[in-house]
């Protein structure tokens, strides 16, 4: 199939492009940087005795195996496959030979995007691509290896691509110098090196000499179409070890000695272990000991069944400083911080002022609750503690941040802990605290041998740090032609992200962390409700507020609340114009034709019938980070049970490296905003949740899943994250759709209530 | 008493006898495919075969057991041949792989009994929780599998594991035999 040539962005200007490359020397590899800054990390790459170092992101063994290294987790986006393919593509490898490998920690696999979206504040936007280089220094000097909100191929892809070219040119001199031609003429296509006209060689058998050649100042990539691996739907380097049962999450790890460990660590809020029956525990089989700590206590046996047992044998008690959670309050504390003074104004454009005044404004409040990561897989981490360092085997979003507060926690210099990266059994942004780490080793060092340290489900509901719940009072105004004269957004709502970042890299307590942000208003907590449709004026506020329920990130993180308002709001609009609502959308979206394409093209696959009364049908459409998409549900009550029985999605994402997996990555987030429409929390009360099995939270299963149809709009636009793109968009869409059903607007989440 | 059949071996566990069978074969007998998700019979990602129903381990003790034959994703096939093994690689269902064992061997009880089954059939035998969002592919993969077990359709999708590099280098003209490299 043939490709239009991609134009070279420059979004990675900088650090991540000069950062690249050149391996110089042996297995033992010395990176000379291809620029100013930085100027020497060297890449902590280790390599067997036939593999060559050729540059931080990969690998090359003797026998021909391309070993790409990955930074990024796999938490089932398949990361660890489109990284790889970028590099291959550019590489002319043959896919069949390309096997990955983690990253270990370095500077060098710094997300400086993800950083610069989590860490942009007023002060660093104010000093523009200064305040953006500062993030970035930061971000490589403390190698924030971060992974989420969708950043990794957009962060990653032209390094990849560099990575992949400059191994190409590297192996084409080294093969030009035996064959005695120029290297220019030769190219690699399926991993064999050509000198243009009938000789080959393999790719192996010059990457020892290889090392030995110079980059050009200027990097040449792969010309013409023919054999390319980009935009070609490779199998996952991850699909054989997960269909056989063979693939290692953390507690798959099994080490000599090792013992199982369970964890109780109270209720939510301020909570210290006061006291627990120490002799229960005593008569399970195989228990081993009580491992105390002030905040949590674990038990150890020789199985896991028998830790958890003798824990709820010993029952524990605990002591909880402060009001204890309850919903009712989460509920009353988001109303009053309307009221409160700590509230901003963080997008506004035009004057909202002269358009409200003394006119006719109609309003709308909305609220959603906290939403649970429930991952299949519950936190855990294997542990071995000795006198010399610390060895943990676990899934994280931020390695670097987990390694140090291991260290920390056992008074480790960082380089005395041994990270192991294993792939996340779901996480959907959970794995991005550490927590479960700290305690393994802990727990680990007390029993003086390998513990695997596996979080009950219970504990992983109660513990989880879900989504922000929010309320938001919307308003508009207008125009007689049925154009929005004046728009604004008042959303009261904790910042979920701030206070991951004060658990995640300052190691605050999450309550503490909660208390922190109390005050601080900021635009990631209203992230992605800038309407994108054309109104000249509008005002985005955030409230921030404490509601005692510790927060986290979250696959769409704000994006997840903010387009729910936002696309129910404008459906009401449309619906009170008496325009329907597609045309309503469109009409605004003259800016743009991307979200306009992905709105027709929803609309027109999804037999959309207006939206008029009695069709059950709803739409919904969101950008988010140079991505667009439009959602078209059809949706009904079957009693009191909600039935969603088509969901259409149409998306521009960019030129995607594996449109399969994007398309995967899409479906997911289609079913991921499902569950997140019509369950995936809990109410909460004394501390607790009133609930915590996963059979009551109302998660979709097989028989709840319609039709799902996914449309990818070609583009030759830069590739842009899709793991977040779609899931904000169902719960809106479902909700219009309900409207256009019965009548009834519903504007809370979830839409059919949590018993 | 604890002792049955494990994928054709017989076992006697020295557990208490009200361990769950779950965390005997993941503890005891290091057959980590089964997963551990809920530990309360929803979510499935602990889905084994027992005398050739699909039961949820974690709903099980070893005292019940006693004398039946247990099989797990480890013995499926001893080469991800199954035909659902192919039609799970061959149409990309798995995301993050937690809750694949699980399904695999639901479905594979399924398709033992009916190879050829409607919708309906496979959502009422296909209980578990996936939160990645496979599902949009799972039906049709099942069926997939279907079509392989008769005879109508033959796909090799993943490779068997365990190959040579030998077997690999007379397949892939880009590798070479590590034999014959050149010392360092």
């Amino acid at each position: 199939m043939a490709r239009a040539p991609r134009k070279q962005s420059d979004r990675n200007r900088g650090l991540s492009r000069r950062t690249l490359l050149v391996g110089g020397g042996a297995a033992a590899g010395l990176l000379i940087a291809w620029g100013v800054w930085p100027r020497s990390y060297a890449p902590n790459l280790n390599a067997g005795p036939t593999e060559t170092i050729v540059n931080a992101f990969l690998k090359i063994d003797r026998s021909g195996q391309i070993i790409v290294i990955v930074p990024q987790t796999e938490m089932g986006q398949g990361v660890t496959t489109v990284l790889p393919q970028i590099l291959a593509d550019e590489l002319g490898a043959d896919w069949r030979t390309v096997a990955v490998q983690s990253a270990p920690i370095s500077p060098l696999y710094a997300n400086d995007l993800l950083a610069r979206q989590w860490l942009a504040n007023d002060w660093t936007r104010m000093l523009g691509d200064a305040g953006d280089w500062a993030i970035g220094q930061y971000a490589t000097r403390s190698a924030l290896m971060l992974t989420g909100g969708g950043t990794s191929v957009p962060m990653f892809h032209d390094a990849y691509r560099d990575a992949g070219a400059a191994a190409r040119v590297l192996l084409c001199k080294a093969a030009a110098a035996r064959w005695g031609v120029a290297w220019e003429s030769c190219d690699i296509q399926e991993g064999l090196i050509s000198d243009g006209g009938q000789r080959r060689m393999k790719i192996g058998d010059v990457i020892g000499d290889a090392a030995r050649h110079v980059l050009p100042p200027i990097l040449p990539y792969r010309q013409g179409q023919d054999g390319r691996l980009s935009g070609q739907d490779l199998p996952r380097l991850d699909t054989p070890s997960k269909i056989d049962g063979s693939h290692n999450f953390a507690a798959d790890i099994r080490l000599p000695d090792m013992v199982f460990a369970s964890i109780r660590q109270g209720p939510i809020g301020d909570a210290v272990l006061a006291g627990l029956d120490d002799r229960a525990a005593g008569g399970v089989t195989g228990f081993l000991k009580l491992v105390k700590q002030e905040r949590w206590v674990a038990a150890v046996a020789s199985n896991w069944w028998a830790a958890n047992k003798a824990l709820d044998l010993a029952d524990p008690v605990f002591t909880l400083r402060g009001a204890p959670v309850s919903s009712n309050a989460i509920d009353d504390t988001l109303e009053a911080a309307f009221a409160g003074s700590s509230g901003q104004r963080l997008y506004a454009q035009g004057e909202l002022g002269p358009v409200f005044e003394g006119a006719t404004i109609l309003a709308s409040e909305y609220q959603v609750d906290a939403g649970l990561h429930l991952a299949l897989e519950p936190p855990c981490a294997t542990a071995r503690v000795t006198e010399e360092g610390a060895e943990i085997w676990m899934a994280t979003q931020a390695p670097g941040q987990a390694r140090e507060a291991i260290a920390n926690a056992l008074g480790l210099p960082g380089e005395a802990v041994t990270l192991y990266p294993l792939h996340a059994g779901g996480s959907f942004g959970r794995a991005m605290d550490w927590d479960v780490g700290v305690q393994a080793a802990l727990i680990a060092r007390d029993m003086g041998r390998p513990v695997q340290l596996q979080w009950s489900r219970l504990e992983d509901v109660i513990q989880d740090r879900p989504s922000a719940p929010a309320h938001a009072r919307m308003a508009a105004k207008l125009g007689r032609n049925g154009a929005i004269e004046g728009w604004l957004a008042k959303v009261a709502a904790p910042c979920a992200l701030t206070q991951t970042w004060s658990r995640v890299a300052d190691g605050a307590l999450p309550h503490a962390a909660a208390q922190q942000a109390a005050d601080a208003s900021t635009r990631l907590a209203v992230a992605g409700m800038a309407p994108p449709y054309a109104i000249p004026n509008w005002a985005v506020d955030h409230y921030p507020a404490d509601v005692g329920l510790p927060l986290g990130f979250m696959r769409g993180n704000a994006h997840m609340h903010g387009t729910f308002f936002t696309e129910s709001f404008i459906d009401e609009l449309a619906h009170l114009a008496n325009i329907e609502a597609m045309s309503f959308r469109i009409q605004m979206l003259g800016g743009n034709p991307r979200l306009a394409h992905c709105l027709s093209t929803a609309a027109a696959l999804g037999g959309w019938q207006g939206g008029i009364a009695g069709s059950g049908q709803g739409i919904a459409a969101h950008m988010l980070d140079g991505a667009y998409a439009a959602v078209m549900v059809e949706a009904g009550m079957e009693g009191d049970r909600l039935a969603v029985g088509r969901i259409v999605a149409a998306v521009d994402a960019g030129d995607q490296v594996n449109p399969d997996i994007a398309r995967q990555q899409i479906e997911g987030g289609l079913i991921f905003g499902l569950a997140y429409a019509t369950g995936a929390s809990v109410r909460y009360a004394g501390g607790l949740p009133t609930r915590a099995i996963l059979g009551r939270m109302n998660l979709p299963l097989l028989a709840d899943i319609g039709e799902v149809s996914v449309e990818m709009i070609r583009s030759t636009a830069d590739p842009a994250g899709v793991t977040d793109l779609v899931a904000p968009l169902v719960a809106p869409a479902i909700a219009n759709a309900l409207y256009s059903w019965t009548g009834q607007r519903i504007r809370s989440l979830p839409l059919v209530g949590t018993p | 008493m604890t002792r049955f059949t494990v994928n054709d071996r017989p076992v006697q566990y020295r557990m208490d006898p009200d361990t769950p069978l779950l965390w005997a074969l993941r503890d005891a007998s290091n057959l980590t495919g089964t997963k551990y998700g809920c530990g309360t019979g929803d979510c499935g990602a602990c889905t084994v075969d027992i005398d050739g129903e699909a039961v949820r381990s974690c709903q099980v003790t070893i005292a019940h057991a006693e004398g039946r034959f247990v099989t797990t994703i480890e013995a499926l096939s001893p080469d991800r041949g199954h035909p659902l093994q192919q039609a799970f690689a061959a149409d990309n269902v798995s995301q993050c792989g937690y809750c694949i064992p699980g399904m695999i061997m639901a479905a594979s009880v399924l398709l033992r009994r009916n190879a050829d089954p409607t919708d309906e059939q496979i959502d009422a035998a296909i209980t578990n929780i996936c939160r990645c969002g496979i599902y949009p592919r799972l039906r049709g993969a099942i069926k997939r599998a279907g079509r392989i077990m008769r005879g109508e359709e033959q796909i090799a999708a993943a490779p068997p594991p365990g190959i040579t590099p030998e077997a690999a280098a007379r397949t892939v003209p880009a590798l070479g035999r590590p034999g014959v490299q050149p010392k360092r």
